[in-house]
């Protein structure tokens, strides 16, 4: 049973696929995941819109309230990209760590949100960062929270007719720090066990504002609540991150025993993990980790 | 030992002697250099099975059982035969013969016949115009299965009998079971100053070799019958064809192509080798197989997983005086090597150290799991494991140094072990001594802070056994050279290059005997039309007896051109040199010819040129039934010292340098040796730390894909320093013993020793994850906490 696929040339042409009455389409950009879907057999869709070559969703941007990023933008074009790397090194770093070198060249932010795996590494980061999704559809465009956008295990906001046209990374704070840690089951090329994305704002020596997420550790990528309350407004002492930490592992995340780790380690490893990490100086490595 | 088994370790042309042991008298072995086939597997031309195409050529897949253990109540096929590009269907009953890699134990049928009894046995072969077709037809077919108990636990397969497994096996689900004792065992634990018992656990691991089993077939019109097969055993496949398909053997031929990697696992004649000649056999077309990486996984034929309990005791300056080992090895679902697995669990352990006397209890029983098998270092690398580290317990009870209680039960060289082996040369010693003063352990052992150690285990391996699978005394291995008129030497030898470097082994003792540059030689290897029989590639046995054997040919050979050269002139042959691609006069550097002119030369005096070499080895082994399994000609012999670290928090470990040293005998190409010493432990680590072969409660692989059974990567990698010790055998060809297998052996008790040094946990249960490091962590702590006096 081979799927009909449709190749758009052009934003139109993948829009009006999409519109198209009957059953629903697969969007495919990288193909990273739906290729592995199809020969296993786990996704069966009767018809595929191929959005690999539509331009109008390649390419950063920088505007007035951020910087946008296309929905097709490679983890390896984004590993490349000098705007990127001073206004999002978080986002830069979960890019490293997806995959091997020929999956960065084909996996694309448009489809790690669009997937909406619980364990993609792309996912946390937007979440620490505020990032924001546009989708577009034949009958206008809207903006959505990527934390609203992906609201359920594989599961997101986007309508059948509706693509992923971009993301809106808001302009960095000044002195914001951006933290980022992957556990996996190796040092590279595994799916992670745990993922961990903070984004801390100072003022004077106290936190002013902070957006967390993890990935991994819950049906869908989560946002840390209880981290961003017990650290907002506090000075970020050795003990606070070990204590904000702790909470932060018992109410925030509900991992599961998998193939790859138990609910048991998940849940020890996080809480050291995020303390180590919040009590880092810089929580962003420069270079693979080693 | 015939004379012919047997040149000495010298350099060729050596002169006054013979037994020359200094490297500068050879012109190419000892020296590092590319393989003969680099170039090509560098640049993607080297054809490999899945690069073969023929005119007409079908795709054969295979119908895998769903179920871990049933019987098959009905297949009906009826509907895949009808689809349109289907050209055959196979089942069962169209081979009914059974076979197995031992003769003795055969149990596998190449299609399910009557039960299936792992999830991934094959029930049905198709084959059709093209994969999809193959794979569309298998969903087309229908199978009744009629389900059975499962065994996944091989205690319970120890102790309940129905139902069967394998049903026409006498004892239950015992696959094979051996008591052997040498010398009295409890009187000496009786009479021992310490005594350790203890548990450890060896889970089971795969080969993974990034070339995935592919065979093809062709049956031509005057009933020739050709494979070509990604096999590392081309003579074992070429007997089980004739058995399986009732053909004469001479109506057969089989052929290796250039291979991506076996460590064991392509040692075994596999179902698709059936299949494809099958069903070439009846649609008359060329067939291709070729399994999916998850039919990999299914096929299998890995590491056992090992339940091991050792009991060993030492008097008070650290002499071992017995060990009592009792191990229940999982099989999973055939027999494959197990017989041999058995016997070597328990008759590889028997050096570098000393043994007064020893006692082995070794059990194999069958369960519904993908078959296990060979995998590199088979059988020994699990009971080395368990011992290496009850080693370190014994030194931490006396307080000893691990090093030197290592040293203090040295076997030394030329000596016979207490099951009966002979010990040629043993460089074990200068193996610890490399390892110590390259890691500077003095200093650093127990310095490093805690969270950071450093580790020590040793080891031996067999270069080959005298045991063929099928009992015969013709040689082991043979080798046939053919030269030509343009300077061109060929040499067609039986044995199959799997990456490990025998082709090249074989061009540069030819090269080095004949006085030739390396690329006047081709191999031509792996076909059975073409070759004379070798063994093949398992049992790390290429190098010493195909080596040999390539000695005695091309010496047979030298020996035709030194004569056609000395009678042009008019000279004693002693005075004749082949060097550097001529011939020259000793005694009269004036005088010299090319060797083109010197085979030219004594093709017209002696005929057309050409020479046979074989191997053999003498007789060895203990006097008793078993005996002789495990018995080698030469023992290599490894010491590891690994440094590694603890992360207290994540439960992670890091090893951060491995030092190998490694006796081979002699180094014949040092690059080929250092690299497969480094392939070893990073095998070895790889198991320790990050692969697990294992199944579900339904007996499902849990992650048949190179996604979920981890391989590490280059990040996960530590720096390995290769430390060669050559110790010169008498009997290896120029003094030659392996190096592909043995160097396995230490990496994991080493890892082991290191983490309980960094802080202060035995880890006896392998593989070492975070999670299992961070309970161990804990309940070190509880332990410390309890007041004394307490527990």
């Amino acid at each position: 049973m081979t799927p009909e696929v449709t190749v758009a040339r052009s934003l139109d042409e993948a829009l009006a696929a999409l519109a198209r009455d009957g059953a629903a389409a697969h969007v495919l950009a990288g193909g990273t995941d739906l290729m592995v879907e199809l020969r296993t057999g786990r996704t069966r869709p009767e018809r595929v819109v191929d959005v690999w070559k539509v331009g109008e969703l390649r390419g950063v941007r920088e505007e007035n309230e951020g910087l946008r990023l296309g929905a097709l933008s490679t983890c390896a074009e984004l590993l490349r990209d000098s705007r990127v790397a001073s206004h999002a090194p978080l986002l830069v770093a979960a890019c490293r760590e997806v995959g091997a070198e020929q999956i960065q060249a084909r996996a694309t932010l448009g489809g790690n949100l669009g997937t909406a795996s619980p364990a993609a590494d792309l996912n946390p980061a937007l979440v620490a960062l505020g990032a924001r999704v546009r989708l577009r559809s034949r009958r206008g465009a809207r903006e959505v929270a990527v934390d609203e956008f992906l609201c359920g295990y594989r599961k997101t906001l986007r309508e059948r007719d509706e693509l992923i046209e971009s993301v809106l990374v808001p302009t960095r704070p000044a002195h914001e720090r951006q933290l980022w840690r992957k556990v996996g089951t190796r040092r590279a090329q595994s799916i992670s066990k745990l993922t961990v994305a903070v984004a801390l704002a100072f003022e004077g020596a106290c936190v002013s504002a902070v957006r967390a997420a993890a990935g991994s550790v819950g049906p869908r990528t989560l946002r840390l609540a209880t981290l961003e309350r017990e650290l907002v407004g506090r000075p970020l002492s050795p003990a606070l991150c070990r204590s904000a930490a702790a909470a932060c592992a018992r109410a925030d995340i509900t991992p599961i025993d998998d193939v790859r780790s138990t609910a048991l380690y998940r849940r020890h490893a996080f809480a050291r993990v995020l303390a180590t990490l919040l009590a880092e100086p810089d929580g962003v490595p420069a270079c693979p980790p080693s | 030992m015939s004379a012919r088994d047997l040149h000495g370790p010298g350099a060729p042309w050596g002169g006054a002697e013979p037994g020359a042991r200094s490297n500068s008298d050879f012109k190419v072995v000892g020296q590092p250099r590319p393989k003969v086939d680099g170039i090509a597997k560098a640049t993607g031309a080297a054809v490999y099975t899945d690069d073969l195409t023929f005119p007409g050529m079908l795709h054969a897949k295979t119908l895998r059982s769903p179920h871990a253990h049933a019987r098959i109540v009905r297949i009906d096929t009826s509907k895949a035969r009808a689809l349109k590009g289907v050209h055959a269907v196979l089942t069962g009953d169209s081979m009914p013969i059974k076979y197995g890699v031992i003769p003795w134990t055969p149990d596998e049928n190449a299609l399910a016949v009557d039960k299936v009894r792992f999830i991934g046995d094959p029930v049905a072969a198709v084959a059709a115009i093209d994969e999809d077709t193959a794979n569309a037809a298998l969903k087309l077919i229908e199978v009744e299965y009629e389900l059975l108990h499962t065994y996944l636990d091989p205690f319970e397969s120890l102790q309940r009998k129905e139902p069967q497994i394998h049903e026409d096996k006498k004892g239950g689900n015992i696959s094979k079971s051996v008591q052997l004792e040498f010398g009295k065992v409890e009187e000496a634990l009786a009479g021992a100053e310490v005594v350790v018992e203890d548990d450890y656990f060896f889970h089971g691991s795969t080969h993974a070799p990034i070339e995935p089993h592919c065979a093809v077939a062709t049956y031509s019109a005057d009933g020739v019958l050709t494979l070509w097969s990604a096999t590392q055993i081309t003579h074992y496949v070429h007997r089980a064809l004739a058995r399986v398909l009732e053909l004469p053997a001479h109506r057969i031929r089989v052929i290796q192509p250039c291979l991506g990697g076996a460590f064991g696992g392509k040692s075994d004649p596999f179902s698709l080798e059936f299949c494809v000649s099958k069903l070439a056999m009846v649609t008359g077309r060329p067939v291709k197989m070729l399994w999916t990486r998850e039919e990999v996984f299914y096929a299998h034929r890995g590491r056992h997983p090992m339940h091991l309990h050792y009991r060993s005791g030492v008097t008070k300056d650290g002499k071992l005086v017995g060990v009592d080992a009792k191990i229940l090895i999982d099989g999973g679902s055939y027999s494959s090597f197990g017989l041999v697995t058995t016997y070597y669990s328990g008759q590889l352990l028997t050096g570098p150290y000393h043994f007064p006397t020893y006692r082995f209890d070794s059990t194999r029983v069958f369960t519904n799991k993908p078959p296990c098998g060979p995998k590199r270092g088979h059988g020994s690398v699990q009971p080395r494991f368990a011992f290496e580290v009850q080693l370190d317990q014994l030194a931490e009870k006396l307080a000893l140094d691990p090093i030197e209680i290592r040293r203090r039960n040295f076997q030394g060289d030329f000596t016979r072990t207490v099951n009966g082996q002979r010990v040629t040369s043993n460089g074990f010693l200068q193996c610890l001594d490399e390892v110590e003063s390259a890691s500077r352990w003095k200093e650093r052992r127990g310095k490093l802070g805690f969270g950071r150690g450093l580790g020590v285990a040793g080891s031996m391996y067999i270069s080959g056994t005298n045991y063929p699978v099928y009992p015969n005394d013709m040689p082991q291995a043979g080798v046939q050279l053919k030269v030509d008129r343009s300077g061109l030497v060929t040499v067609f030898t039986g044995g199959n290059d799997i990456g490990q470097g025998s082709n090249s082994m074989c061009a540069y003792i030819v090269a080095e005997e004949l006085g030739i540059p390396v690329e006047r030689v081709r191999v031509v290897a792996a076909d059975t039309d073409l070759c004379p029989v070798d063994l093949g590639a398992y049992s790390s046995r290429v190098t010493f007896m195909v080596g040999n054997a390539t000695i005695d040919a091309a010496r047979k050979l030298r020996e035709k051109l030194v004569a056609a050269v000395a009678e042009k002139w008019e000279c004693a042959p002693a005075r004749v040199r082949l060097i550097e691609g001529l011939a020259i006069d000793l005694e009269d550097t004036a005088r010299s010819m090319t060797s083109v002119e010197a085979f030219q030369l004594a093709e017209t005096k002696f005929d057309t040129l050409g020479s046979t070499g074989s191997y053999n080895t003498p007789k060895l082994g203990g006097d008793y039934r078993g005996g002789t399994i495990g018995a080698s000609p030469a023992y290599s012999f490894t010491a590891h010292v690994v440094d590694a670290s603890v992360d207290v928090e994540t439960g992670r470990i890091t090893v951060h340098d491995v030092w190998v040293a490694h006796d081979c005998g002699r180094a014949l190409n040092p690059m080929i040796v250092a690299g497969q010493m480094e392939g070893s432990a990073y095998m070895g680590l790889a198991e320790a730390l990050f692969e697990e072969h294992d199944v579900n409660r339904f007996g499902l692989h849990r992650g048949p894909s190179l996604l979920d059974y981890r391989l590490p990567t280059s990040l996960d990698t530590p720096d390995f320093h290769a430390r060669i010790v050559e110790s010169i055998d008498p009997e290896g060809p120029y003094g030659a013993k392996e190096a592909g297998e043995g160097p396995l052996h230490p990496s994991l008790p080493a890892l082991s020793n290191a983490v309980y040094d960094a802080v202060g946990i035995r880890l006896k249960h392998l593989p070492f994850t975070p999670a299992k490091v961070l309970a161990a962590l804990r309940e070190k702590r509880a332990a410390a906490s309890v007041p004394q006096g307490v527990r």
